[in-house]
């Protein structure tokens, strides 16, 4: 039996200029640069990935994730534009100056059905997304690929989702483990097919220190209430909220974990996962208290800077457009230094940490497989970046 | 690197004629049609100007890919570089561009780079520029027919089916938001409270609509702020600012604004706006993608459309209140020299037509005094007493 082992090759100096070159860019072309600037990115994190020795590739183009932005923009726009005013006309209608407490609500659950409307298009795109990435994905010259099931996609997580939120979260496992072997079912690597195997019910462990962090926070409210102290309150919140965040985290790596162990490539070569939840809170944790430490310096100095020119116009001096063209200039120069700092202390240390966790066994049978044909990649993410789904990598 | 060393070095006249061998390395080929990488050696083979690929599974032996096919693919990671060929006619359609050749020895790298014109091209699908252009003017038309005719024309006939209760409703709530806006605070209030003044401008109020009845029960207040400045809010809500009525030399100039600001009121044209800006905003931020500052640039984007759209309900404006003013008796001087007033202050800083919410203040002045030639027989529209009472409505 050979095993596969993940290695994760990407440095941090040539990731750095790239992310901070590329956003740069995307700034100078209002935003057009950005389907460019996600396919250099996503060409170098795929390279920088292997299994063994032989490397990802990814052959997803700018071009085409642009094409695929214009012919969501054409039905987005027409769709959302309507759906929009439309809710907005039903707001007015139902709406009155909220008086008592369940009409402020009722306005906000308003707001809320915008969401609503947008959301099975958000799934639509999540699934198309990741469909164009396999698609765009190869490895030893084979390529990935998943059949086409946008539309049920959304109809299944829409379900999901409404038993989840009824059952308040109870029924979260059922819906993780359900839309994953929704995906898995339907992806391939060449003439093979992926399959999704165990049972729901056995990531309700992973829920674990999700439940801590919510009883921590209902308790400590609970005798700060009995015992009327403020402080305990805020203390038990606090807490709470920490541990209910890194819980988070550990149910999706319990969750990643579980599901990778019992996946299978055309029935023969199966995989294994050790990612672990320590090292990603680290990198979440660290590598964003020193991306915000990072940028702290410079954001204080333009707002330094803001502030006494502000002042002295309310004096009844004059804001050049010059030094408004500055300060934004400047402004937006921090911003892509962030997001490339972000890259490298934050995302791709735990794109590296989950590679290496993963093993793939029996994998003498992948010289049985054969190479699929080519996909035209839906509408390459097109709606996915209009609505903002899964941004980033 | 293994390239081959002749067995006894070559003396220094051998070289003048033995031409270099031809650049040789190791390589990982992938064929594109099983999962499986063969160690192969390369040549570029340079008088056939031919890149051979050598394995003895390889049908005859080798793959040839002319130089001029061989294409890189950059990764930025600078780790070693993987090759692919365009595609060729001899070559199968479906496994056209599908073979990928890894090479790491850095030598043998820079020699391909030399032989190899056109490494770092790219080649664009077959009619995929035309593509891109057709959907982008597509995409640009169907904005543009959101934008500027149906959204406009569905806000028009959806302002018209909101119950007018629940249109008050939410311009109180409008006011209220801009009251906060202005004072920076929750707690403080701008309507000024003067019960005399509050007369004289229901008294205002009533010359006006007696003669010209309005649909809207209107609810006019006065801000104490110091801005000369009017607006109307949805349901017949109608502010006007202290600045504005210090800044009158008669209660027709007041009169004349009050008028103009009915007039959006009955064309319902704040109710249409709130329900334009919410169709078009979400169309901006989504054409202009989620990258930081975006929302800035949608903004002054429905800024500029906000005002071409908004032009013509001014003119429209004007010409009710004018019409308003003559069904009233009330002299249209007052709303001329208004109009005056404001271009000999701020003339020479008024935005260019395009970008400004309001006709050039020169053209409106040109409208009134033109009224004032037909119009009947004139009153002040309230009494020097109410004037003085509304002029200290705030203090």
């Amino acid at each position: 039996m050979t095993n596969l082992y993940g290695r994760y090759f990407g440095q941090a100096k040539p990731l750095f200029y790239l992310t901070l070159k590329t956003t740069l860019l995307t700034f100078v072309t209002l935003g057009i640069y950005r389907f460019w600037a996600k396919t250099r990115i996503r060409q170098f994190v795929w390279s920088s990935t292997q299994a063994n020795d032989d490397r990802f590739e990814y052959t997803g183009t700018g071009l085409e994730k642009f094409l695929g932005f214009l012919i969501a923009m054409v039905i987005l726009a027409v769709y959302l534009g309507l759906i929009q005013m439309v809710l907005f006309f039903f707001g007015i209608v139902t709406f009155t100056a909220p008086t008592t407490e369940a009409a402020a609500i009722g306005q906000v659950i308003g707001v809320y059905v915008t969401f609503l409307a947008v959301l099975p298009l958000v799934f639509f795109a999540r699934y198309r997304a990741r469909r164009y990435k396999l698609a765009r994905t190869r490895w030893r010259g084979i390529r990935f690929g998943a059949e086409a099931a946008g539309w049920r996609y959304a109809l299944h997580a829409l379900g999901h989702l409404a038993l989840t939120v009824l059952t308040l979260g109870i029924l979260l496992p059922r819906m993780t483990f359900k839309l994953e072997k929704f995906v898995t079912d339907r992806s391939w690597y060449g003439d093979a097919q992926f399959q999704q195997n165990g049972r729901w019910q056995a990531l309700y462990p992973g829920l674990k220190w999700l439940a801590i962090g919510f009883v921590v926070i209902v308790v400590s409210g609970a005798a700060a209430f009995a015992i009327q102290a403020a402080g305990l309150f805020v203390i038990g919140t606090l807490v709470g909220y920490v541990i209910f965040l890194i819980g988070a985290i550990y149910y999706r790596i319990y969750a990643f974990n579980y599901t990778t162990r019992n996946k299978v490539l055309d029935g023969e070569i199966t995989f294994f996962a050790a990612a672990k939840t320590g090292e990603v809170a680290k990198h979440v944790i660290v590598g964003g208290l020193l991306v915000s430490l990072a940028l702290a310096v410079p954001l204080l100095i333009i707002g330094a800077i803001v502030a006494t020119t502000a002042e002295s116009m309310v004096l009844g001096g004059n804001l050049g457009i010059g030094a408004i063209i500055v300060i934004t200039l400047l402004y937006l120069a921090i911003l892509a230094f962030g997001a490339a700092l972000s890259m490298i202390w934050i995302t791709q240390p735990i794109i590296a940490h989950m590679v290496k966790s993963i093993e793939i066994r029996n994998a003498e049978h992948l010289a049985t497989i054969r190479q699929r044909a080519g996909d035209d990649g839906a509408d390459a993410e097109g709606f996915a970046d209009a609505l903002d789904v899964g941004g980033g990598i | 690197m293994t390239g081959r060393m002749p067995k006894a070095l070559p003396t220094r006249w051998m070289w003048a004629v033995v031409s270099e061998p031809d650049p040789e390395a190791r390589g990982s080929y992938l064929d594109g049609q099983t999962a499986g990488a063969r160690e192969v050696s390369v040549v570029i083979d340079r008088r056939a100007r031919f890149l051979r690929i050598r394995h003895p599974e390889l049908p005859r032996g080798e793959v040839v890919w002319p130089l001029h096919e061989v294409r890189a693919k950059e990764n930025g990671t600078g780790r070693g570089l993987r090759l692919l060929r365009v595609a060729g006619n001899e070559i199968e359609p479906e496994q056209r561009g599908e073979a990928r050749l890894d090479l790491v020895d850095p030598d043998f790298i820079a020699a391909l780079r030399a032989a190899c014109p056109d490494l770092g091209k790219t080649d664009l699908p077959r009619g995929m520029l035309r593509k891109v252009g057709l959907w982008a003017a597509g995409a640009a038309a169907a904005l543009a027919l959101m934008v500027f005719v149906i959204i406009p024309a569905l806000a028009g006939s959806l302002a018209v089916l909101i119950p007018v209760e629940r249109e008050v409703a939410y311009g109180k709530s409008i006011v209220r938001q801009i009251e906060r806006v202005l004072t920076g605070s929750f707690d403080t209030k701008l309507t000024c409270t003067g019960a005399e003044g509050q007369a004289a401008l229901d008294a205002m109020e009533a010359r006006l609509t007696d003669a010209t009845p309005t649909e809207y029960d209107l609810n006019i207040v006065v801000f104490d702020f110091d801005m000369v400045n009017a607006f109307a809010a949805p349901g017949g809500q109608i502010v006007l600012m202290r600045g504005l009525i210090e800044a009158a030399g008669s209660p027709d100039e007041v009169a004349a604004v009050l008028a103009h600001e009915i007039g959006h009121v009955e064309a319902r044209d704040p109710t249409r706006g709130a329900l334009r800006a919410a169709g078009t905003a979400g169309l901006f931020s989504l054409a202009l993608g989620d990258f930081l500052g975006a929302g800035a640039i949608a903004v002054a984007a429905d800024g500029v459309l906000n005002a071409s759209y908004t032009r013509a309900a001014e003119t429209e404006a004007d010409l009710y209140a004018r019409q308003m003013l003559a069904a009233a008796g009330v002299d249209a001087t007052g709303m001329a020299e208004f109009f005056e007033r404001l271009e000999a202050e701020h003339g020479h800083a008024e935005l260019p037509e395009l970008i400004s919410s309001h006709p050039a203040l020169a053209d409106r002045a040109r409208e009134a005094r033109r009224a004032t030639e037909t119009q009947g027989p004139t009153t002040p529209v309230i009494t020097k007493a109410d004037w003085a009472a509304l002029r200290g409505m705030c203090d």
